[in-house]
């Protein structure tokens, strides 16, 4: 817990008995102003229960109709052909797989934040995991329409699950499409589970305080008959522990089998051994830039000032920084590689992604990857939340921009300069992702209101009061923060 | 389904008379029973009309139902067949009959055995009976079997209100004229007709002459290749065609000539240059045996391409080339013509004396190579450049060995279309009869044909027009008083001659699809015949010219006679002095930037006569690589020069600071923005007429020289052929024939631009080695040069049992095998097939063969016969220009060009060529047509997700169409870019249709369809949307050759199918044999042994995916001699000089160390 105890003052390096400093250096509250549990629970269950404010009703007005773009588009497609899309010989993959591994690698956030950081005990985690992972599964969810629908026939596409058919030949194990099935599915399906089951003790509060009888009945079912006793607490940790373990390779695992879509084709610019790692990174990147970008105008909105800190935004720019870093670092490294493995076509392809037709996006991609992030080295960025917003959006950007160069540049401009040509989307494909954008945001609009959007649980875990040997001290080093009161008072409902 | 039965409804007498009835049906469905019904059961009189509203919903509630739970196997209309319910004699279902035919033209009849399904004609090939060709065809060919199923023919013949008219009335009409001008001998009346090498047309022809013997009989070609004939009959007082021998030249010089692509005969020069110019190995490789081609033209024609020195000249400066070239032969030859008059011709010749040097040089080879060099004059040059070259021909001792002089049969005399002109213009025409051909809108422009005819016509001239295409969808047939609707040559009877002379026969295989008129009939009835028959004219024009032969074995064989005989005159040089003294006064144009020549070359369509024929418009210009389109075509210098606004970046298509496609380049306007060619507009000027188009630059032309292909334009065409290109008829003139070229002409740019369908946006192969060239000496010094190039000869050994092996040999050496995974070797047959298991099975299915291709790119002149080859037999759809401008076109081959410049010194150390990064003015250019290259380790195959496109036993790389959902990941991975994929339902929607999905019109509803769909090869499904597709080595043959063999073999066992039996569509219509195909597992087949050529490489080799298609690289012969020479060809030097050993002959040198190198390492 934040507060320092006994055993640690007996494990603190001899140093310091020398020198004896006036106090040890505090941890960062997770919540501030010492809010107590009752607080806690009034605060985000209030999100839910009160009537949507207006800026919601617009929000989502605005969201659902931007959706319907994505339901045209869609049919437009399936009944006309994929021709409607602005894909060209020798670029057969366009906008449809770039807007895939977008999606996908935002949706990478959410669990990394659940599971990994739940697996190295890193509690700042709790303000932002639910939302993060409602904004994976909505991600997921957009991501798979591209897969999907960029398939000639899809009234077909089932075929890719192993089951028998009629042909009596099974999927193409070697596919890395076929592994992305998997993992796409499995993450998918766990992510979900994750979700949905730490969820639960939320649900149950929020049934309990539900007043209306839809709402009794609506809450009641999701919350799968939770009683807050001893032993469903337990069963709920191991199940938590648990899950966050399976998650964990699949946050790994996800994204590192979208990159073997490309590494293990051998376009130059698609044929590399990096992909998996870097991919990865990207995709935390983004991820996290999503997050942010989705949490700082809740916590505007909603006044979550002191639930979601400017520490929790710290923390994240710090992993945006490093994860920024990572990107950049394999840029320069699938150079210095395309530049060090002497082959004349992967140097053309590098040399051509940076100065050649699309030279345009690769720049947008590195200057909104690699140098914006790099604004995070500075403390007064970092704290300045308009800022950070901007950062995020540019974030968002730059990944969008990566995978377009990945997978256009390298298609554009392959081996044989006679195929080459130049591709650009259609107004199809515009449509179709902005559709997405606003399905997603319909999706996470409706998340904010009807299901709790910060962990109430967690975040009550996290407080000091949760702490059994908390003892308020008056002499206590936060300097902003009055000395706490009713230890226990509000107690878990 | 069941049968049901239906009654026919009583009749009124039976109702009213005594009543019997068959069924309580039908007792019920009398007008008594149910007015009775309806007085007694008021409430269920509605049963008997039908539905009621509950039964309605009760129906439709169950049909919804049933509809839900059914469309699982919802998946296309159920269509009934109807089995032969008795054998037809020599049909066997499914087996296709062949007949021998020919497709006739104004010079020549293409041999040609068509392909019939159930009676439908599917599908040309050349015949192979005819050795001169044997079996090859041109792209007109290929595609001439779809216009016999053109929707837009015409379907009857019409009056002059356009109504309908029966072919009786169309007899009365011709007959009526007949016995009209009988009487008065023909006074008034005028035919313009088509040329025909046809002797029973001409038999006719000369039938109606005498009848009418006042009548004028004019004949018109708007592409007249007739000249060479007329001078060498001006010069020798006979007809007689200058025919060369090709295969017997080592040296040939070709004077604005494209006797290897447009002109007449060139399937045989075809195959007779690359005859001479084949070599097996670097052993075999001499310059003295290498054929060498020069060539000086304005255009960049294919002939150009092949050439080995090239010079740009103008059109109308060849006549000076051509006297200075004569004086220098005349006096290096010591052919004993006067020292006058090879100083008059110096003194012609002047125009061209800035290329004195490359002239005399190349004078000089000729000479040296007496008796085995030849020289080519371009068909439409005008009939003195004709009469010089038979001179020099003459003098360089061709006549008798490389060129023969053959007698041609007299044709019957025959006006010029001006005759008539003029004779329209003076009122003396009552009755004008066209037949074929298409004046009004292929006329020179200063004839003025049309406005002449409109003139005649209001003037109550009567005019009759005999024609393939309709009023509605063609101009001259729009402008007639009575339309007789032609037949397709694959309807009709009739005959022709071959280039050299073979008597061919042309005979219908199927029954006219509408009714019509064949050429001979109508000419027949013109002749006074009271009924017609073909039949009886060809068998007795047979009779006449092969006495005691047997028609049926002609019609089988489908060639016959000995071909023209060579005539025994000789060539005088008396003559020389009178042709100098009449052409002394021949005044060369001045050609520069401000009065530009006009060069009219047939486009890809002829002379617009194939406009409406899809697969000709959307197969590229080989040269240009447009669709859909012509355009002006300028030279880099006049753009540069000229027109700096269609090079705002300085280099349209050229290359950025790093050698590399330079983004600014991209973003200007003339540039390939988006994938699509946008070009300026241009206005030209030139005999007072102007005319509008795009602009498109291509290298390689003379500098002042634009060039317009002809053809397009149409106005009045069918659907394919309408608003496609522009129309440039209008400015060119009337000399004797269409002048192929106009001087003195302006051009400016109209603030407009047009939007080009290119297939091939970029033109360097920068420095790749995907083409790999040498010259001949460097060649015969390093026969293992193509090991030595691209990525895998610099590779170092790496892992597996063959690490020593290069990768370049494991790409064309070892097709499958030493991989991680464990792939069956070829002797194993395949698993899941028990039969085959066991030791009867294995008797009866041995070790399947191994297909490979191999493409000799030395041979490979560019002609583009296979892709339309390939198109007509695998029912592969066109997809329209907006489609192409996204690179969508399906052509399974393409045939990829490569422009190559480079710095090139000449010996007195000035630039010839200045630096790579510029748009070449002066390029090489080199061909490569690519396929799906088979490749043993596909790339494609692992990553379908759907098993869709796998590997067989015998190495096809196959495509199961009913499995692919259409990932495209295939097409990515694919490194050759051959996939090809259905982005729409090409079959299904018209062209313009594509974006409207369901609401677009079925096109497979449409009577056009079922007339189109009549062309489509059933043994090919036709693909729909979504499904990726490419080349299959048209196992469709593979496999009837198998079961035949298997026939065959009986209990031999021996199923092994013969070598050359298999031939795919594109080796069988490739008129050099480039393309061989056959068994790679047998040693002794024809394309192992191409194979074993030491030129043999793999395209990409260093990826390790072991394409079963490789290629033999091209060899030059350049002369060291020749201003222009360069030692190696420019592609290699800029291979050399950005990927290169940088040492000269280091890349050898490593290349025989590569085996120690990795033996030590």
């Amino acid at each position: 817990m934040a507060h320092a105890n006994d055993d640690s003052l007996r494990d603190r390096p001899a140093i310091l008995a020398k020198v004896q400093p006036l106090t040890t250096l505090p941890r960062k509250p997770l919540v501030l102003n010492n809010r107590e549990f009752h607080w806690i629970t009034e605060k985000i269950c209030r999100i839910v229960e009160d009537p949507a404010p207006t800026w919601w009703w617009v929000c989502f007005l605005v969201s659902a109709s931007i959706s319907i773009f994505l339901g045209i588009g869609l049919l437009w497609l399936v009944s006309t052909g994929v021709g409607v899309w602005g894909l060209r010989p020798p670029t057969f993959w366009g906008w449809d797989i770039v807007n895939f591994v977008w999606w996908i690698g935002i949706g990478h956030a959410g669990t990394l934040i659940s599971a990994i950081l739940c697996l190295l005990r890193q509690k700042w985690r709790t303000a932002i995991n639910r939302s993060a992972e409602a904004m994976t599964i909505f991600a997921v969810m957009c991501a798979g329409i591209f897969p999907l629908f960029h398939v000639g026939r899809i009234w077909l596409a089932w075929w890719l699950f192993p089951i028998p058919i009629s042909e009596a030949t099974w999927p193409n194990f070697h596919s890395p499409l076929e592994w992305d099935v998997f993992a796409v599915s499995t993450y998918f399906t766990v992510s979900v589970l994750f979700w949905y089951m730490g969820m639960i003790p939320d649900l149950g509060t929020l049934r309990d305080r539900a007043v209306k009888t839809w709402r009794k009945y609506f809450y009641g079912i999701l919350a799968m008959g939770w009683r807050n006793s001893v032993r469903h607490w337990n069963n709920y940790e191991m199940a938590y522990l648990i899950l966050a373990g399976l998650s964990t390779p699949l946050v790994l695992s996800v994204h590192t089998v979208v990159s073997f879509d490309f590494a293990a084709g051998i376009i130059p610019g698609w044929h590399t051994t990096i992909f998996p790692p870097y991919f990865v990174a990207g995709a935390i990147f983004s991820g996290f830039g999503m997050v942010l970008t989705l949490v700082l105008p809740l916590r505007t909105m909603f006044k979550l000032h002191d639930l979601i800190t400017q520490h929790h935004i710290d923390c994240m720019c710090k992993i945006i920084l490093a994860t920024g870093s990572m990107v950049g670092y394999a840029y320069a490294m699938e150079f210095y590689i395309a530049w060090y493995g002497g082959n004349i076509y992967e140097g053309f392809t590098f040399i051509n992604r940076a100065f050649g037709q699309y030279g345009w996006a690769y720049w947008i991609m590195i200057s909104c990857n690699v140098i914006s992030p790099q604004l995070f080295w500075f403390r007064k960025v970092r704290e300045n939340t308009a800022l950070v917003f901007i950062i995020m959006l540019f974030v968002n950007c730059g990944m969008w921009f990566e995978r377009f160069v990945i997978i256009v540049t390298s298609l554009a401009n392959d081996f044989l300069p006679s195929s080459w040509g130049y591709y650009s989307p259609s107004i199809v494909d515009i449509f179709t992702f902005f559709g997405t954008m606003g399905f997603f945001s319909t999706l996470f609009l409706l998340f904010v209101r009807f299901l709790p959007m910060l962990p109430i649980a967690e975040v009550k875990h996290v407080t000091p009061a949760a702490d059994p040997h908390y003892h308020p001290e008056p002499d206590t080093a936060y300097a902003a923060a009055p000395a706490a009161v009713g230890a226990g008072k509000g107690g878990r409902r | 389904m069941k049968l049901k039965i239906n009654h026919p409804a009583p009749s009124d007498r039976e109702s009213s008379g005594p009543r019997y009835w068959r069924s309580l049906d039908e007792l019920a469905a009398t007008p008594a029973f149910q007015g009775w019904v309806e007085k007694e059961f008021p409430a269920g009189a509605s049963f008997l009309e039908g539905n009621d509203r509950r039964n309605f919903l009760k129906i439709m509630a169950a049909s919804f139902g049933l509809a839900g739970v059914g469309l699982a196997g919802c998946r296309q209309q159920t269509r009934h067949l109807l089995p032969y319910s008795k054998q037809t004699d020599r049909v066997v279902p499914g087996v296709p009959v062949f007949f021998a035919s020919s497709m006739p033209g104004a010079d020549e009849s293409i041999p040609v055995i068509v392909e019939t399904h159930d009676a439908r004609p599917t599908k040309i090939e050349g015949n192979p009976s005819y050795k001169a060709y044997s079996g090859a065809t041109n792209v007109h060919t290929q595609s001439s079997v779809l216009d016999l199923y053109d929707p837009d023919r015409a379907q009857y013949s019409s009056g002059a209100n356009g109504a309908p008219i029966s072919p009786a009335q169309v007899m009365d009409v011709l007959k009526k004229l007949g016995s009209t001008y009988a009487a008065t001998g023909g006074e008034g009346l005028y035919f313009v007709a088509d040329r025909s090498i046809s002797p029973t047309r001409a038999r006719i022809v000369r039938k109606i002459q005498a009848r009418f013997p006042k009548a004028v009989w004019a004949e018109y070609e708007a592409v007249d290749n007739a000249n060479p004939e007329r001078a060498a009959t001006a010069v020798l007082g006979r007809t007689v065609r200058p025919l060369y021998h090709f295969d017997k030249a080592t040296r040939v010089l070709s004077l604005d000539s494209d006797f290897l692509h447009t002109e007449p005969g060139h399937l045989g020069y075809s195959r007779g240059f690359a005859q001479s110019r084949r070599i097996k190995n670097g052993t075999d490789a001499d310059p003295e045996k290498m054929i060498r081609l020069y060539a000086v033209e304005s255009n960049f024609s294919l002939t150009g391409a092949n050439a080995d020195h090239r010079l740009r000249l103008p059109t109308s400066y060849i006549w000076s080339a051509t006297a200075l070239l004569a004086a220098e032969i005349l006096s290096q030859s010591g052919s004993g013509a006067s020292q006058q008059a090879i100083d008059a011709l110096r003194e012609m010749g002047k125009a061209a004396s800035a290329n004195a040097k490359w002239i005399a040089e190349c004078a000089k080879d000729l000479v040296a190579h007496r008796g085995k060099s030849a020289i080519v004059a371009g068909a439409q040059l005008p009939v003195e450049v004709h009469q010089l070259v038979l001179l020099l021909n003459s003098a360089l001792g061709a006549i008798g060995s490389t060129l023969t002089l053959a007698a041609l049969p007299e044709r019957p005399a025959a006006s010029t279309l001006a005759d008539v002109a003029k004779a329209l213009d003076a009122g003396s025409v009552k009755t004008l009869f066209i037949l074929n051909g298409n004046p009004v809108y292929n006329a020179s422009g200063d004839l003025g044909f049309a406005g002449k005819l409109a003139k005649f016509k209001a003037a109550k001239g009567e005019v009759i027009r005999y024609g393939y295409h309709g009023r509605k969808a063609d101009e001259t047939s729009q402008q007639a008083d009575t339309f007789i609707a032609g037949l397709h040559y694959l309807e009709s009877w009739g005959d022709g001659l071959t280039w050299d002379g073979f008597h061919v026969p042309v005979q219908p295989m199927i029954q006219p699809l509408f009714e019509g008129f064949g050429e001979i009939d109508v000419l027949a009835i013109l002749s006074g015949d009271s009924t017609t028959d073909a039949y009886a004219y060809v068998h007795d024009t047979f009779s006449s010219l092969n006495p005691g032969k047997s028609f049926e074995e002609w019609l089988a064989i489908g060639v016959t006679g000995a071909g023209y005989a060579a005539s025994s005159a000789t060539v005088s040089f008396s003559g020389l002095s009178t042709l100098v003294a009449a052409t002394a006064k021949i005044e060369t144009p001045v050609v520069d930037e401000t009065h530009l020549e006009v060069r009219f070359v047939p486009g890809i369509t002829g002379d617009g006569r194939f406009a409406n024929n899809g697969w000709l418009q959307e197969c590229p210009d080989p040269m240009t690589k447009l669709t859909w389109d012509n355009a002006i075509f300028v030279s880099p210098k006049l753009a540069k020069q000229k027109f700096p606004e269609l090079l705002p970046g300085g280099t349209t298509m050229s290359k950025g600071p790093l050698g590399l496609l330079s983004p600014q380049a991209r973003k200007n306007d003339n540039d390939f923005v988006t994938g699509r060619e946008i070009a300026r507009i241009a206005e030209i000027t030139v005999n007072g007429q102007t005319i509008k188009g795009p602009v498109s630059i291509l290298p390689g032309l003379a500098d002042y020289t634009v060039v317009i292909p002809l053809g397009y334009g149409r106005k009045v065409a069918g659907n394919v052929g309408l608003h496609v290109g522009f129309d440039a008829y209008p400015l060119t003139k009337f000399a004797g024939t269409l002048s192929c070229s106009a001087a003195g002409a302006t051009m400016r740019l109209v603030d407009d631009t047009y939007r080009l369908a290119n297939v091939q946006e970029h033109w360097s192969m920068e420095g790749r080695a995907i083409i790999r060239e040498a010259s001949v000496d460097d060649y015969k010094a390093h026969p293992e040069f193509v090991k030595a190039m691209d990525v895998e000869a610099h590779s170092p050994p790496i892992y597996g049992k063959d690490r020593n092996m290069s990768p370049q040999q494991k790409a064309t050496d070892i097709p499958r095998g030493n991989s991680l995974y464990n792939t069956h070797p070829n002797s194993v047959p395949a698993p899941n097939v028990p039969v085959w298991n066991t030791p009867e099975g294995l008797k009866d299915f041995p070790t399947p063969q191994q297909w490979g291709m191999s493409i000799d790119l030395n041979t490979c002149l560019g002609c583009t016969a296979c892709l339309v080859a390939c198109q007509a037999e695998n029912n592969i759809p066109i997809v329209g220009k907006d489609q192409v401008m996204r690179g969508r076109e399906m052509h399974w081959i393409r045939l990829d060009r490569y422009f190559a410049s480079g710095p090139v010194k000449s010996a007195d150390g000035k630039d010839v060529y200045t630096a790579a990064d510029e748009l070449p003015e002066d390029p090489q250019v080199t061909f490569q047509s690519v396929a799906c290259q088979h490749c043993e380790l596909a790339p494609c195959e692992n990553v379908c997700p759907f098993m869709a496109t796998l590997h067989d036993d015998s190495g096809l790389n196959t495509m199961a169409y009913n499995r692919c959902v259409g990932t495209k990941y295939c097409a990515n991975n694919c490194p050759y870019k051959v996939r090809r994929f259905n982005f729409f339902d090409w079959n299904k929607r018209e062209i313009g249709q594509f974006y409207r999905g369901p609401l677009g019109e079925n096109y497979y509803d449409t009577d056009a369809s079922q007339l189109t769909q009549m062309q489509k090869n059933p043994d090919v499904s036709v693909r729909m949307r979504g499904v990726m597709e490419k080349c299959t080595y048209c196992v469709q043959r593979i496999e009837a050759a198998k079961i035949n063999q298997r026939v065959k073999a009986r209990d031999s066992g021996d199923t092994k199918v013969p070598d050359g039996t298999i031939q795919p569509a594109c080796a069988q219509a490739c008129p050099t044999e480039s393309i061989v195909f056959g068994d790679v597992s047998d040693a002794n087949s024809a394309v192992s042994i191409a194979k074993s050529s030491d030129r043999n490489y793999a395209v990409l080799g260093y990826l390790n995916v072991r394409p079963r298609t490789t290629y033999l690289a091209k060899i030059r012969n350049p002369n060291p001699a020749m201003p222009d020479y360069a030692a190696q060809p420019l592609s290699r030097q800029e291979y050399e000089s950005r990927y290169g050993h940088k040492e000269p002959g280091a890349a050898e040198k490593s290349a025989d160390k590569t085996p120690a190198g990795a033996t030590k390492s």
